[in-house]
């Protein structure tokens, strides 16, 4: 399945699909697809792939099957999914990485040199030529594509690495590539400028927090947790570290999501009642506590804005700069008292809730620890029904217990932007942060 | 000469155990796991157990540390933990880059600073002596990056002569390839030439300073002899000494450079190694670099002997 802008679910290898009960979903396959290697795609393949996803040994994507019980092959165009449990957001995933089908000729003959040689291997507008290794990956356009509405128009793509964001700004100014997939918000308003460069905001489906460490002082106290909250002026960050690009965060689930609820306002700060809170913890003078946080520009400026508008409140942070694999490892040993997390999110609100507020044990995203019944009945319930409205609901509840219980203190949505030279056209901003080239045009 | 290229061949087997112990303790004391790095967004325990025990992340360090140095005794560097390629892949692919970028940075230092010191040493305390001065500690002073935006910022987006960032191999293609080596080479040559300049001016001043040379200006002979043939010679020891030391760097240190023109060299795959803790990438890396100091240290030696007969009958 593929998504569109208002990240709706629309057919793609799988042309329609019905749901029998809450534990089976049925897919009809679309006809005469085939591999770039010539073989076809049909429900036998389809099996192939999620078979492999559920048994490889080395599997990344197990996770996202993991409610998949069995597969049936019901015709040569029809499978069926029996899931271990009810599971609503299954559809959004298969929008992701779990969706996409790979040639099982070409797994079986390749082996493990896939990873580096996807030549044949996948069904879509644009297939692999090249990956000359630091270099660059090359593709080109599939004259055999299935949807003959609209593109691919494009002959080939070049994919390039360049990791200096100004050097590879000045790569588009100057028209030695003609896409750059981020641009950071210290460059948005010049760019925005440049007559040379068309800027797509494209919304995100992120969401940048920090968590806080329920497992031991000072944040086991929940008033505590509430004061940290309460002394932030989410505005302000947004403004003056993210220059707007971004809103101030109300949860975990982002404005793109049809389950946003946007009547709950991102909490406000409020230092009288920040001071309330921290005398009903027990420290109305105020405490002391170290926040660790990835030593990137932004990062660094942003937890100077915190310590700042917490000092305001009598409440002393300090700051321990980290490289991303010791935040990691911090956060998994939860070897920290609040930690800077940005997840860039998923199509489904499952996947920005269930794995980071549900009990668990042992290491899991879970970092802040959170255990509670309550979070732990909702989030269990939204996997079960399966009606968006009623899902809704529920996530709106999950929101408003989240602003109390404060498993997360959530600072902003962010917003991707992306830069184009002037003769690229027909680009769909889907928020999932995948950039899909088959309608795009070189004027 | 065979003998003493033998004897630092020999004497480097200690550094290179202190280096790879150093390395491989610093790692691994340094918090952070590389598998979970590799699957940051992934919650499946048994998934990154199962890499772990395949990988033999798993077992006491000192069984790892042994392990590697006996791979590394029938010539294995082992396999890169993020990409599963053999580390010496993984590094002469890169290695390339980094050399073609050492030697023109090299030509183009020594292009500015052999003519540029030999005046300063001649002409000393001149107005051109003083330029020179100036030009050396701009040189040294100026951070590499900031000469590198500068550069692209003057020959890439004004001018357009030349493009802003990537690699093609000049071997491949010698035009375009010189042209994406031009700026990175010169952001490292001018800051290596302000050096040798500083190097070279001042002890040839020295030797200029010697008997010999009084006697060779009494023998009559031209001023451009005496400089040429006498004074330089003997004032290179220094300035071999310095060059051998910079090409290592210039090899497995340009990282900053390598990264703002996006050029795939071997400072970049060690500094991304270690971000995600790729063991085997980074001890692989940093042996080599190891080896290329000290290899580049032995031609030193080797042109020590040649430049003065003294040091190689000692």
């Amino acid at each position: 399945m593929t998504l569109d802008v208002k990240l709706g679910i629309k057919p793609g290898l799988a042309e329609s699909w019905q749901q029998p009960d809450a534990k089976t979903v049925v897919f009809k396959l679309r006809r005469g697809v085939k591999f770039h290697d010539g073989t076809d795609f049909n429900a036998e393949a389809a099996r192939f792939n999620f078979n492999r996803m559920k048994t490889e040994p080395k599997s990344v994507r197990k996770g996202e099957v993991a409610s998949i019980d069995s597969v049936d092959v019901v015709d040569a165009s029809t499978i069926k999914l029996n899931l271990k449990r009810p599971d609503a957001a299954l559809l959004a995933t298969l929008t992701d990485r779990a969706g996409m089908m790979v040639s099982p000729k070409v797994v079986q003959e390749r082996g493990s040199e896939l990873e580096r040689n996807a030549k044949g291997a996948g069904t879509g507008p644009f297939e692999f030529v090249e990956w000359v290794k630091d270099d660059h990956i090359l593709i080109k356009r599939n004259e055999s594509y299935w949807n003959k509405q609209g593109g691919p128009y494009l002959d080939r793509i070049r994919y390039r690495p360049i990791p200096d964001d100004t050097v590879k700004l000045q790569s588009l100014q100057t028209g030695e590539i003609d896409v750059m997939d981020y641009v950071q918000p210290r460059d948005v308003a010049a760019v925005k400028a440049d007559r040379n460069v068309v800027v797509v905001d494209v919304p995100s489906l992120a969401d940048f927090a920090y968590q806080l460490n329920h497992m031991r002082p000072p944040f086991a106290t929940r008033a505590l947790r509430q004061a940290v909250a309460l002394s932030l002026d989410l505005d302000q960050i947004v403004k003056g570290v993210w220059l707007n690009v971004g809103v101030p965060a109300n949860g975990p689930i982002p404005p793109t999501s049809w389950a946003y609820d946007k009547s709950i306002p991102p909490i406000k700060r409020d230092l009288a009642r920040a001071r309330a809170k921290l005398a009903e913890g027990g420290q109305p003078n105020g405490f002391t506590f170290t926040m660790t946080t990835n030593n990137i520009p932004i990062n660094v400026q942003e937890a100077e804005v915190i310590q700042a508008q917490l000092r305001e409140a009598g409440i002393t942070m300090k700051i321990k700069l980290a490289d991303s694999a010791t935040l990691i490892a911090d956060g998994n040993n939860k070897n920290f008292e609040m930690i800077s997390y940005q997840w860039s999110g998923r199509p489904d609100p499952d996947g920005n809730t269930y794995q980071f507020y549900k009990t668990t044990q042992g290491t899991s995203l879970n970092w802040s620890g959170i255990s509670h019944p309550q979070i732990d009945a909702l989030l269990d319930r939204t996997r079960e029904v399966s009606s968006q409205a009623e899902r809704r609901k529920l996530f709106s509840d999950l929101t408003k217990l989240l602003q109390e219980e404060l498993p997360m203190v959530f600072i902003i949505h962010p917003i991707e932007p992306k830069a184009f030279s002037p003769k690229v056209q027909g680009y769909e901003p889907i928020p999932d942060g995948m950039m899909r080239f088959k309608d795009v045009w070189l004027q | 000469m065979g003998r003493l290229v033998l004897r630092r061949l020999g004497s480097t087997v200690p550094v290179l155990l202190l280096v790879t112990a150093g390395v491989f303790l610093l790692l691994h004391l340094t918090p952070g796991d590389p598998i979970d790095v590799m699957m940051a967004e992934s919650v499946d325990v048994t998934v990154k157990e199962n890499l772990r025990r395949e990988l033999g992340l798993d077992r006491p360090l000192y069984v790892q540390y042994a392990t590697w140095m006996g791979r590394l005794l029938k010539a294995d560097l082992g396999r890169s933990i993020r990409n599963g390629e053999p580390v010496i892949e993984n590094v002469s692919r890169r290695l390339r880059p980094s050399l073609e970028l050492a030697l023109c940075a090299m030509a183009i230092s020594l292009m500015i600073a052999f003519p540029l010191g030999i005046v300063c040493a001649v002409r000393r305390n001149t107005p051109i002596d003083r330029a020179g001065a100036t030009f050396a500690v701009v040189g040294i002073c100026m951070p590499n990056f900031l000469l590198a935006l500068l550069l692209i910022f003057l020959f890439g987006v004004t001018l357009r002569w030349l493009p802003i960032s990537g690699y093609t191999d000049p071997l491949d293609e010698p035009w375009n390839g010189l042209r994406s080596l031009a700026l990175p080479a010169v952001t490292l040559g001018l800051a290596l030439a302000a050096v040798v300049t500083r190097t070279l001016r001042s002890s040839l001043l020295e030797a200029l300073a010697e008997d010999y040379v009084r006697t060779a200006r009494a023998k009559g002979l031209s001023e451009w002899r005496v400089i040429w043939s006498h004074a330089l010679k003997n004032a290179l020891i220094p300035v071999v000494t310095v060059l051998g030391l910079q090409l290592g760097t210039l090899i497995g240190g340009a990282v900053i450079t390598e990264y703002v023109f996006a050029l795939p060299g071997v400072g970049r795959l060690v500094v991304d190694a270690v971000f995600a803790r790729d063991y085997p990438l980074v001890q692989g890396v940093v042996l080599l670099i190891a080896v290329g100091f000290i290899v580049s240290n032995l031609i030193v030696d080797v042109l020590y002997g040649w430049i003065d007969p003294r040091i190689r009958s000692r």
